[in-house]
């Protein structure tokens, strides 16, 4: 007999209230790490999206990329020695569209590389997030450092940079634009490798030189972590007390002579119903909300996360709900039959 | 031989510092098919030696034998197993599981009880047992809807339905008018005279000793001469 099912059909209300609780827990935990994420996101595409591989600067830079310059001759000996390699730079700056309206954007300059768009002098790729402020392909755009002009060749997906669009421009144009001969860092695809003078960097400890991304991400992880123990201990207490209640009725049942392991698979069964139809439906509603999230907003919540986190919620659930249960073990059916009335 | 053998049982409870003697050496063999009351003032222990006997708790010393099996020497899942298919219980109050409807009380019982019945025997034992207690309109009812005696009634087909060879009933009719505490008395004797049942009773109440093929006194932990 499915004792679990028939005791949820007969209390539809209180497991409903369970459920909702906990499908308000794990939704707005499923929203703010979606936020969170999207801020980083907002942050760091542009580094993030870029496949495995070594960010090098020079090692009198001190960690500190705007001041890293790679020598010419060290450049050319990279590009030589890797298939998958470019030489890039960063610099935060603006550009002027015909109304002379000014865009704040981070330019970015890269040899020619399948990583980064291919761009000849004069050019300039644009995030598209950039089309939302009017800016289209063929668009004249001018920089108060640069004699010439760029002309918009196209837009790009989630290109990011400290929360500003990227503006993938030619590193001639660069140089003239920063008054520099030399590139900033090195990206290498692939294992890490040594390379005397340059310090090596993987994706994350690049981002975490860059000392608003570090400070930034320490918040929203903090954000998160808070919110995850919390929620975690929410819903662990809920499956906690929901047992308590029922101590009286697994009496009964056992003193009837149900096994303790009969009473454990019902309680089992129902915190997983319980909890995958609400984990469920939050993450419909929290992956729904990217398509309606309004434009700008920073909200980036891959699936996978979504459901990395219910797993996590499931197994915290479980435990909450089986250290409730080792106190089944203990009941004595003479206990409920003592207790009077049910 | 004696169906069921209680011998020399001593109980005593430790509450903190105290430590007390309930049981001080009780001894009572039941016979099969007869209803043997068990009478006492208050606190003089039946309660406490019939859940003894149920195995329900532990002596603290003595003997309860079953068919020839001395309970001490049982693990705890054995005596589950003997508690499920071989034991039934009424208790003062009827204890059914809220959840479930009159049928599935039973129905329930006899999935515990590990019957070997197909269900569709399963059905006809419970239809049958229905009738008997006189609950089959109610057989969809949940326990909330059901007033005490037609409670205390399913309870009496829950302990009877998978045919156990003892009944224990403690006080089965204290939460019942004169009236239906009579029809509760005339279904258990009946039951335990047709099924050959071995029934152990606790009662406090005169009247129902009429029901009773046999009398027993209990006093201070002790079994007094039958009366
Ligand atoms: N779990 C326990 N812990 C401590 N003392 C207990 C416990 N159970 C019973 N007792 C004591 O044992 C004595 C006998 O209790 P019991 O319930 O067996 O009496 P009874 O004869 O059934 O009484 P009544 O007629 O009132 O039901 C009482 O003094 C009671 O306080
Ligand atoms: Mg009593």
């Amino acid at each position: 007999m499915h004792l679990a099912w028939k005791e949820i059909k007969r209390n539809k209300s209180k497991f409903l209230i369970v459920g909702a609780v906990i499908f308000l827990i794990s939704f707005l935990t499923f929203m703010i790490s979606g936020l969170a994420n999207g801020l980083s996101q907002d942050n760091a595409a542009l580094i993030k999206n870029l496949p495995d591989g070594t960010f090098y600067m020079t090692e009198t830079a001190e960690e500190t990329y705007t001041l890293s310059q790679i020598n010419e001759n060290l450049q050319k000996d990279i590009l030589e020695d890797f298939e998958e390699a470019a030489a890039l730079s960063i610099q935060m700056g603006f550009v002027n569209d015909g109304e002379e309206k000014q865009h704040s954007v981070a330019f970015v300059a890269s040899t020619a590389s399948d990583l980064f768009p291919n761009i000849e002098p004069g050019e300039i790729v644009l995030d598209e997030s950039l089309q939302e402020d009017g800016l289209k392909v063929g668009d004249v755009l001018t920089n108060s450092q640069l004699d010439g002009e760029f002309t918009v060749k196209g837009f790009v997906e989630q290109a990011k940079f400290s929360h500003a669009p990227v503006a993938f421009i030619h590193p001639d144009n660069y140089k003239e634009m920063y008054r520099t001969d030399t590139m900033q860092l090195m990206f290498v695809q692939g294992e890490r490798e040594e390379i005397s003078g340059l310090q090596a960097f993987s994706t994350a400890d690049f981002l975490n030189t860059i000392p608003s991304y570090s400070a930034e991400q320490l918040s929203l992880n903090m954000i998160i972590a808070f919110l995850f123990v919390i929620s975690g201990m929410l819903i662990g207490i809920f499956f906690y007390m929901m047992n308590v209640q029922k101590f009286g009725l697994y009496g009964i049942l056992k003193a009837i002579g149900l096994k303790t392991s009969a009473l454990f698979k019902i309680m089992w069964t129902q915190m997983l119903a319980v909890t995958t139809i609400a984990l469920v439906l939050a993450i419909m509603l929290s992956q729904g909300f990217q398509f309606i999230a309004p434009e700008g907003m920073p909200f980036h919540l891959p699936f996978d996360t979504s459901w990395k986190l219910s797993l996590v919620f499931l197994s915290i659930g479980f435990i909450g709900a089986t250290l409730s249960g080792l106190q089944i073990r203990k009941i004595q059916p003479l206990q409920a039959i003592q207790q009077g009335e049910m | 031989m004696a169906v069921f053998v209680i011998e020399n049982v001593e109980k005593t409870f430790k509450v903190g510092e105290v430590v007390e003697r309930v049981l001080k050496g009780a001894s009572l063999t039941l016979e099969q098919g007869q209803v043997t009351a068990l009478v006492g003032t208050s606190g003089s222990g039946k309660s406490t030696l019939l859940t003894i006997a149920a195995g329900l708790q532990q002596a603290t010393d003595g003997n309860v034998i079953f068919n020839g099996y001395n309970l001490k020497n049982m693990s705890h899942e054995q005596i589950r197993q003997v508690r499920a298919k071989e034991f039934g219980f009424i208790f003062q109050f009827a204890h059914l599981v809220p959840f479930l409807n009159v049928e599935e009380q039973l129905k329930l019982m006899l999935e515990v009880a590990e019957s070997k019945m197909s269900n569709k025997e399963q059905q006809e034992e419970v239809d049958q047992m229905l009738e008997l207690v006189g609950m089959t309109h109610r057989k969809e009812a949940y326990p909330p809807s059901l007033s005490g005696g037609e409670k205390q009634r399913i309870a009496i087909a829950r302990a009877l339905i998978h045919k156990p060879k003892v009944l224990f009933a403690d006080e089965p009719t204290a939460s019942l008018d004169s009236k239906r505490s009579q029809d509760v008395m005339a279904l258990i004797r009946h039951l335990t005279k047709t099924l050959g049942v071995t029934t152990l009773m606790v009662t406090h109440d005169e009247e129902m000793l009429a029901f009773a093929d046999r009398v027993v006194k209990m006093s201070d932990g002790v079994i007094l001469q039958d009366e």
